[in-house]
């Protein structure tokens, strides 16, 4: 009994590093520009499907193909960034949110048009099975997984709370007026967000495709799902609360699979968010903003 | 006088709607140059397109001998301008500290950026008392000296203050042009839009006044002092 508990945390955390990466993402685009990304998702398959492609056309191995993926969801990141964003800078947030819908169905198309079978495989990254580790039954790749997401959530870190690109994205996010009042140059830096969040989530993408050894062109429709609501657990907008939700939903479906099936694993992932967004509007970490701007609508 | 600062028949619109129509002035070196006018008349206006964060559509403003119109806000910042926006509109979320880096956010040389950020620190005792607590969490008249201090991290060669006295209590008010007055004896180049000319007439060798997007007075502090109109306008002279 405590053993699956054990393990099942365990699998469960891995699982959810992924989602916290893809989280992170995200919470990056929507912390800097107060707009909802929903072609997130598509642009982590395009990545994969590059992945898929120079697999399959020059038998790469798993290192070609992760440098793929990554390359592939940035330009579809910046594709993205130029046709749903940076046209509409200030204001327009459901506009820019619809045309990503828009764009997300056109990428999804795309993908389907260039790869027309139903799922394809990935190159796993680590061959061998399981670990022992004295009753414990570890996957490899899952160690992996997590070990990548850590050392990806900690450099992000670094990278906002650290630098001085970090320190202009914390800026323009707080003010954009004021960040362009000191100098700082508000359109670059925003491109640069989108681009980064597109290889954070291109890394995720890619981890959890060699996990699973293949891919379908329903993988942006799932990245977006899993992001999403870990993104909202955690309180859209903060960083800590992107990891700490897509954890969090990683090893609540990891329990929920083991005791009661696939079915009702999904189930419980949007109960979950359903739960949380009731007794905590503003996620693990939001609760404040959300009552300030109660507050602020109450004044009205 | 050397003009630093040198704006000519600058013409800036929102839409259709001239603000500024035609504006010439100048900011000498080591000067504090004052800007009146009623609100609505141009003046936040004309901060933003000197600042670069306007395109004018005519006329040529020039900063140390080089031509800015049109150049964007980093470059401008990077030339040697820094702006102290109305409303001081510091990073609140942000600590003391942060706000301070983000000013010198567009400068190269890193080893005297800490020297000059240990200097302001010691020019403003209480923002280094609170300088790991949140912008938010200052006063008034402490975010103002955080909002004055950010732009002097960025080393500028002139300094544009858009009405810092704006919502202050008038013992603050005080403060801060103590401190303007001390900037300008360490010889800080500055350009102050104000409306409290009681307070601007202490500290400023210059002064423009500018009403429906033109400057209407151009003159030293003496002709303003005497000047009919704005003695009743501005200085609530009713004789």
């Amino acid at each position: 009994m405590w053993v699956d508990l054990f393990q099942n945390t365990i699998e469960g955390m891995a699982n959810g590093s992924a989602y916290a990466l893809m989280a992170l993402g995200f919470t990056l685009m929507f912390g800097v520009v107060g707009k909802l990304n929903l072609a997130y998702g598509a642009v982590l398959m395009v990545g994969v499907y590059a992945g898929v492609y120079v697999h399959l056309e020059w038998q790469a191995g798993w290192a070609a193909s992760a440098v793929a993926v990554v390359l592939g969801a940035v330009v579809a990141g910046i594709y993205v960034e130029r046709t749903c964003f940076a046209p509409m800078r200030h204001g327009a947030a459901i506009t820019s949110m619809v045309a990503s819908f828009a764009i997300w169905m056109q990428l999804e198309e795309a993908a389907t048009l260039a790869l027309p079978r139903h799922s394809y495989p990935f190159p796993s990254l680590v061959e061998g099975t399981v670990i022992h580790l004295g009753p414990l039954l570890l996957r490899r790749d899952h160690l992996v997984m997590l070990a990548v997401a850590l050392v990806v959530m900690a450099a992000l870190e670094w990278l906002v709370r650290g630098s001085r690109f970090g320190l202009g994205l914390r800026a323009i996010a707080e003010n954009p007026r004021a960040a362009g009042f000191v100098g700082r140059n508000v359109e670059r830096t925003l491109f640069f967000a989108f681009v980064l969040a597109s290889a954070v989530g291109g890394v995720a993408g890619w981890l959890v495709a060699s996990a699973d050894q293949h891919v379908s062109a329903m993988f942006g429709m799932w990245a977006t799902f899993k992001g999403l609501i870990a993104a909202m657990l955690g309180g859209l907008g903060s960083l800590r609360g992107a990891v700490a939700g897509g954890l969090l939903l990683g090893v609540v479906e990891a329990h929920a699979l083991w005791l009661a099936g696939p079915q009702i694993r999904d189930l419980c992932a949007y109960l979950l968010l359903f739960l949380l967004l009731i007794l905590r509007p503003g996620g693990l970490s939001g609760q404040a903003r959300i009552q300030r701007d109660a507050a602020a609508y109450g004044r009205l | 006088m050397s003009a630093l600062l040198d704006v000519r028949d600058v013409v800036t619109s929102y839409g259709r709607i001239q603000a500024l129509r035609g504006v010439s002035l100048r900011a000498g070196a080591g000067r504090v140059t004052c800007l009146l006018g009623p609100n609505g008349a141009g003046k936040t206006t004309l901060m933003m397109t000197v600042a670069g964060l306007l395109k004018p559509q005519a006329g040529q403003i020039e900063f140390l001998g080089k031509r800015i119109a049109g150049a964007s806000p980093s470059a401008i910042v990077k030339s040697g301008m820094a702006l102290v926006p109305e409303n001081r509109l510091v990073f609140k979320d942000m600590t003391v500290m942060d706000n301070l880096e983000a000013g010198a956010i567009t400068r190269k040389d890193r080893d005297k950026v800490a020297a000059d950020r240990e200097r302001l620190l010691d020019r403003f005792p209480r923002l280094r008392e609170r300088s790991r607590q949140l912008a938010g969490t200052l006063s008034g008249g402490e975010q103002q000296m955080l909002a004055i201090a950010r732009a002097l991290m960025s080393s500028p060669s002139l300094l544009l203050m858009d009405e810092p006295s704006v919502g202050l209590a008038p013992l603050v008010v005080q403060e801060i042009f103590e401190v303007i007055a001390e900037l300008k004896r360490d010889g800080v180049s500055i350009f102050l839009v104000e409306q409290n000319v009681h307070m601007a007439l202490k500290v400023a060798d210059h002064f423009y006044l500018m009403d429906h997007g033109r400057i209407a007075f151009d003159g030293a502090p003496q002709a303003l002092a005497e000047d009919e109109v704005i003695r009743r306008a501005y200085l609530g002279d009713r004789r």
